[in-house]
Parts: C-alpha cells; sequence; structure tokens
C-alpha cells in the first residue's frame, strides 16, 4: 500500500510526560493514530522512571481532542501544546 | 503468599466474590490457589470470551466490579471481544491472564501473545507485571482505576514465575484516583431557563455514575421532556410522562422530532454516539447545548458544548435540581407539544388481538413487557429483537437492560444473563436472543446446566440474520447475501441435551402461556419462539442520514397482509 500523500494539513507540537512503563510508547502512538493525526517527528528522553516526549504532528481533526484523549492515559502525567510551534502548514 | 495467592487474597479484601475464567497453562499457579481458598466462586464458563461477556454482565447488572480470568495465549485472545465489549460500555472490569515466563517473553514461546500490545485500543489501563514485588500494588491500583471516573477494563497480564514467587504480604497503599468536583452551574442554569424548548438527553453515564435517584429528581423537578439513548433506556423509569423514548437510528418518532425541534438540549452521561445522531449536520439543528460527563474527553468530542459541565453527575444534578426546585421551569407549551407527538409518534406495534396470527418481535416483546415483574433483567443480543427490546419492553432501571451498545456483539446475551443470574441468583434474568446470536455463545449452555441458574432464553427465530437482511432489503436492493439461517439446529433437542427444558409458540394466542410458563419454571427454561423472516424494525433511519429522515413502515397492502398471514 502506498503511503498517503497529504498535501495541506494543519501541523503541531505537543509535548508529553509519561511514566516509563511496558508499552507506554505503544500507548501514545496508538491513540495518536487512532484519533487522527500523523506522527512526522519524535523526539523522546528518559529520565527517573518518566518519558519526555516531544511530537510533532499533522491531522485535520481538532487537535484539543487529540489532547484530551492523551491526558486520559492513565500512564500520561500531562501534556502540553505548543501554540507557538502549531500552526497550519503547507507541505 | 506467592503472586497468585495475593491475587485472591486481594478478591477478599475488595469482596469480589464471583470471577469468571478459564484454566491452562500459565495461569496453573492461580488455578492451583483456588483449590485452598474458599472465599472466591470461580465460574467455569465454556468459552473465554463467555467469561468476560458474564463479567460485564455480572459488572452491569450489579454495579460491581466484573472479573475475568484466562491463560496466555489462545485464552488471553479469546478474551478479547468481550473485553473490547466492556471498552465501548465503559463496564469496569479486571482482567486477569497468565502470561510465559518472564525469561521467555519475546521467544516465541508456546501459547506466547503480546497481550498487551494487542490490546491496547480496547482497555482503560494495562500492565504487564515485572516485577513480583509490584504486583500488589498494581492489584490495588488496576481495581480502583477500573471503577473510578468513567469505568472501564483494566488487563494486568501476569508471566507464570510472578505468579509463583513469595510477594510480601504487606498491606499496600490504598490507590485512588482523585474524582472531579462539582463545576459552577449558574451559566448553564442561566441558559436553561432562558430556553423555551429545552430537552433532557440521558445516556448510559447515569447509571455508570451510580446516579439514578439524582437523575431522576432532577427529570422531575425540570419536568422536561426527555430522551434516552439505547444505553440510557430505563433512565427515566418506567412510565414516565416526560420520557419521549429511545432517540436516533431506530428511535421513536417523538424523540427524533424533539431533538429536531429543540433550542436547548441538556445532555447527560452521553457521548453523541452516531446511531443516536444520525448525521450530525442535521443534528439538533436549533439547540445549544450543556454537555454534562464525567469524562472531559467526551465533551465537544463531536460538537462544540456552548456549556460544557465536567465533574461527578451526582454532583451536579443535585445543584440542578435546589434550583429547580426554588424556581421551576416555564415550558408548558413545549410539553404540550412533546406530549402530542408522544401520543402519535411514539414505538406502535398493532397489538394484534387474532389469535392464529404469527407472532411478530414487537407484539411478543410488548406481552413480555406486561407480564414480567418491573425488577426482571433482560439480556439481549444484536440485531432486531435488541431493538424490538428497546422500543416495545418497559424498563424501570437502567441496570434492568443489558444490551451492547457501543461494540453491537453478537453472542452477549446468554453470557451477560448468567452473569447478571450471578450478582443476583433472586432475580428473573431473560436472555432475548435472534437465532443467529444465541448460536455464537450456545455453549454457555454448558454453564447454565453446571450451575443449576434459572436464566430463561427467549429465541425470537425468523430464520435469518435479520437485521442486516432488513438492511439489504432496504439500502441493498434487496439483494440478499449470507443471511439465511433455514437450517438452524433443532433448539429445542440442543436445550435437552443440556437438560433444559423448552417449549415452542408461533402464534399470538400462544404468548401468554409461554412466557408465563418459562417465569413459573423454577429452573432453566427455553422459549422459541417462530416469528416471520420479513418483519423488519420500524422506523429507520438510513445510516449515515440525518434522523428527521427517518422512514416509517411502508402501509401493508390487505393481500400483503394475508401473504404474511
Ligand atoms: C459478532 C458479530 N458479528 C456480526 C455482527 C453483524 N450483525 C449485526 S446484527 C446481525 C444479525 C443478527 O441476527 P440474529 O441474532 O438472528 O438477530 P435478528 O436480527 O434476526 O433479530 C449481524 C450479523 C455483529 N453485530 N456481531
Amino acid at each position: 500500500m502506498k503511503p498517503k500523500t497529504q498535501t495541506s494539513l494543519p501541523g503541531y507540537t505537543l509535548t508529553c510526560r509519561m511514566a516509563h512503563e511496558a508499552a507506554a510508547l505503544e500507548r501514545l502512538c496508538q491513540v495518536v493514530r487512532i484519533r487522527g493525526f500523523r506522527i512526522t517527528r519524535m523526539n523522546l528522553q528518559s529520565t527517573d522512571g518518566q518519558l519526555d516526549i516531544a511530537l510533532t504532528l499533522e491531522g485535520s481533526r481538532p487537535i484539543g481532542m487529540l489532547q484530551s484523549q492523551l491526558e486520559k492515559l492513565h500512564s500520561v502525567a500531562g501534556v502540553v501544546l505548543d501554540e507557538g510551534a502549531s500552526q497550519t502548514r503547507s507541505a | 503468599m506467592n503472586g497468585a495467592q495475593h491475587i485472591l487474597d486481594a478478591f477478599h479484601r475488595h469482596n469480589i466474590g464471583t470471577v469468571f475464567g478459564y484454566p491452562g497453562g500459565c495461569i496453573m499457579p492461580l488455578y492451583d490457589a483456588l483449590v485452598d481458598d474458599v472465599g472466591v466462586d470461580h465460574v467455569l464458563c465454556r468459552h473465554e470470551q463467555a467469561c468476560a461477556l458474564a463479567a460485564d454482565g455480572y459488572a452491569r447488572a450489579s454495579g460491581k466490579l466484573g472479573v475475568c480470568i484466562a491463560t496466555s495465549g489462545p485464552g488471553a485472545t479469546n478474551l478479547i471481544t468481550g473485553v473490547a465489549n466492556a471498552h465501548r460500555d465503559s463496564i469496569p472490569m479486571l482482567v486477569i491472564t497468565g502470561q510465559v515466563a518472564s525469561g521467555m517473553i519475546g521467544t516465541d514461546a508456546f501459547q506466547e501473545t503480546d497481550v498487551l500490545g494487542m490490546t491496547l485500543g480496547i482497555v482503560k489501563h494495562s500492565y504487564l507485571v515485572d516485577d513480583a514485588e509490584a504486583l500488589p500494588q498494581i492489584m490495588e491500583e488496576a481495581m480502583a482505576l477500573a471503577t473510578s471516573g468513567r469505568p472501564g477494563p483494566v488487563w494486568i497480564d501476569i508471566p507464570k514465575d510472578i505468579l509463583l514467587t513469595e510477594v510480601k504480604a504487606l498491606a499496600p497503599s490504598q490507590s485512588s484516583t482523585p474524582e472531579p468536583g462539582t463545576p459552577d452551574i449558574a451559566e448553564a442554569l442561566a441558559m436553561l431557563r432562558e430556553a423555551r424548548r429545552p430537552l433532557l438527553y440521558s445516556g448510559g453515564g447515569v447509571s455508570l455514575a451510580n446516579a439514578e435517584d439524582r437523575f431522576r429528581a432532577f427529570a422531575n423537578a425540570s419536568a422536561m421532556p426527555g430522551v434516552a439513548t439505547l444505553k440510557g433506556i430505563g433512565n427515566a423509569g418506567k412510565h414516565n410522562p416526560n420520557d419521549l423514548g429511545m432517540l436516533g437510528m431506530h428511535g421513536s418518532r417523538a424523540a427524533n422530532r424533539a431533538v429536531e425541534e429543540c433550542d436547548l438540549l441538556f445532555i447527560v452521561g452521553a457521548r453523541l454516539d452516531d446511531r443516536a445522531t444520525g448525521k450530525l449536520d442535521g443534528f439538533a439543528p436549533n439547540a445549544r447545548t450543556i454537555h454534562i460527563d464525567t469524562d472531559a474527553a467526551e465533551i465537544s468530542k463531536l460538537r462544540a458544548a456552548d456549556v460544557a459541565l465536567r465533574g461527578n453527575l451526582n454532583g451536579i444534578l443535585a445543584a440542578f435540581t435546589r434550583e429547580l426546585e426554588r424556581q421551576p421551569l416555564t415550558i408548558d407549551d413545549w410539553w404540550s407539544q412533546c406530549q402530542t407527538w408522544r401520543t402519535t409518534g411514539g414505538f406502535q406495534a398493532a397489538d394484534n388481538e387474532e389469535p392464529l396470527a404469527p407472532i411478530t418481535g414487537p407484539v411478543f416483546i410488548r406481552q413480555l413487557s406486561r407480564i414480567t415483574a418491573d425488577n426482571t433483567v433482560i439480556a439481549c443480543d444484536v440485531g432486531q429483537h435488541q431493538m424490538w427490546v428497546a422500543q416495545h419492553y418497559h424498563f424501570d432501571h437502567p441496570r434492568h437492560h443489558l444490551t451492547s451498545g457501543g461494540l453491537g456483539t453478537m453472542g452477549y446475551g446468554l453470557p451477560a444473563a448468567i452473569g447478571a443470574q450471578f450478582s443476583d441468583p433472586g432475580t428473573t434474568v431473560i436472555n432475548v436472543a435472534g437465532d443467529g446470536s444465541f448460536m455464537m455463545n450456545a455453549q454457555e449452555l454448558a454453564t447454565i446446566r453446571r450451575y443449576r441458574l434459572p436464566v430463561k432464553i427467549i429465541i425470537l427465530d425468523n430464520q435469518c440474520l435479520g437485521m442486516v437482511r432488513q438492511q439489504q432489503e432496504l439500502f441493498y436492493q434487496n439483494r440478499e447475501s449470507q443471511i439465511d439461517l433455514d437450517d438452524n439446529p433443532d433448539f429445542m433437542a440442543m436445550a435437552r441435551a443440556f437438560d433444559i427444558p423448552s417449549l415452542h409458540i408461533e402464534r399470538t394466542d400462544q404468548i401468554r402461556r409461554g412466557i408465563e410458563t418459562i417465569l413459573a419454571y423454577a429452573g432453566p427454561m427455553l422459549l422459541h419462539v417462530s416469528i416471520s423472516r420479513e418483519e423488519n424494525v420500524w422506523p429507520i433511519v438510513k445510516p449515515g442520514a440525518s434522523n428527521h429522515e427517518m422512514m416509517d413502515e411502508p402501509k401493508r397492502t390487505t393481500a400483503q397482509k394475508e401473504h404474511v398471514a
């Protein structure tokens, strides 16, 4: 299957702190995917049992919806949307 | 105490007296501990899917935590449908599976599956225990999590070696998840007072929050006309004059009309599911919305709320009730209008008095509703029969109506009825099944026999997958595809094989006696009801269409009627 080429989707930057448990990252990525976003960049760091993850995403749905779904995850301590870096971008 | 014994000990401390499970290799230490344990009743179902669905039925009917247990690999994968079912309907459930020994994980060992990975999307949370010392805390946390806030299934996957490792029997610190407080209702109250045509829209969240009493007090104080989702049926109580019934795809014309005309939707514990709203653009087009929910992620998920109130439903509804008792709403004209719609646009079933007429689903369910006691629990399967129950049975409480709402799982009804019967052995529990759905978990007749459960089973047998046939008829030019079940087994012979007596009826004049006979019988009994293959569920909204485009039953000509008879 060819990857979809999406032309002009809004882009967002989120940072997320979560417990470094089994499948933590998969859980995060699963929610991002099923709620309609694509990860275009990911940076993560593990310290003292915590994961700090910076995500650059694109998707056409409201980002607030994804944010509240991520905040609902038991292992997620917090999600911050970087308003400055989040904007509609053209690919 | 080893890990397995600790799990049973935690069940004791949390008053979990009944669990549903099926043994196997990696979960063997837990089953070994069960031999010595006298405080936990383990119910052996005959398929792990049924273990999970029975735990779901137990939890829905009682409001308590449902627990299911299985082994690794196929045991765990068989649980998945039942756990997904609980997840979609926010049912509090604890799932315990054995896993291959820690050192074997990732080696493609016998009966190894990546349970954690494959279940991420169907759990509220899950754990793979990698340290025996962590088990006590995980158990506490998991039970608290499954039952708090918006409930849901929590899955603990435990390697066999950890079940066998000694764990310190230290009393773990109680884990609690903070509940949100009661938000300020001033803005919502002002909006409600301003509205001329307010409508109460309630869902399954009411009973999930154990807020049935507060909800009824509020509904009475507001005297607002109300509509309910499939899972909200029963919220208003039986024969409540303000209740316009279920809305949505198979909702009443009255309910959908009221939604269309209202100027304010007061949403309590509902998530605007597409089966309820139809096409979102056309849903409640003239209304502002007040959305009350415990889950922040549901508010404004599909439609932006004008006022969002996130918190404990009990506290919020009590705050509104106080205000409305002090100063009631003045909505007399709107109330009268809704009453007119209720009279002319409720669920209709021609109560066919013709004794030799064939039985139709609606006529049968209406009689069932009249004959059974108010506290009867009805566990449905999925299909036309499920919708006839939703439309024509008058429920006095949402916990009396066990139905697979979000996932729509055929085969739900029989195991759910088993779970409900375990939660209250004295209650009458009836599984209303379709002939297709019944066959999906028919092996559970063995569970009914083993535990001598007095579950009543009613099969509305239309010799086909009726709901699919109906949609093929209406939306696929009647091109029937793979829906024929005219080679069904002899259901009465099947029941007999499990020592369950049965009765067959096919004419309207046999309905009352059939229902009364199964209710009067002290043990389990099956009522096989032959119904017409061609009967449809009306009204219906085409999937993807707006609710105002709902289709009614085309008037049958006399010739057609005679043909059906
Ligand atoms: C496990 C599962 N498989 C398939 C479906 C799709 N489905 C929905 S209703 C239905 C037909 C149900 O037939 P039956 O149980 O006989 O009930 P009826 O509609 O005839 O009342 C089917 C196949 C489903 N909901 N669940």
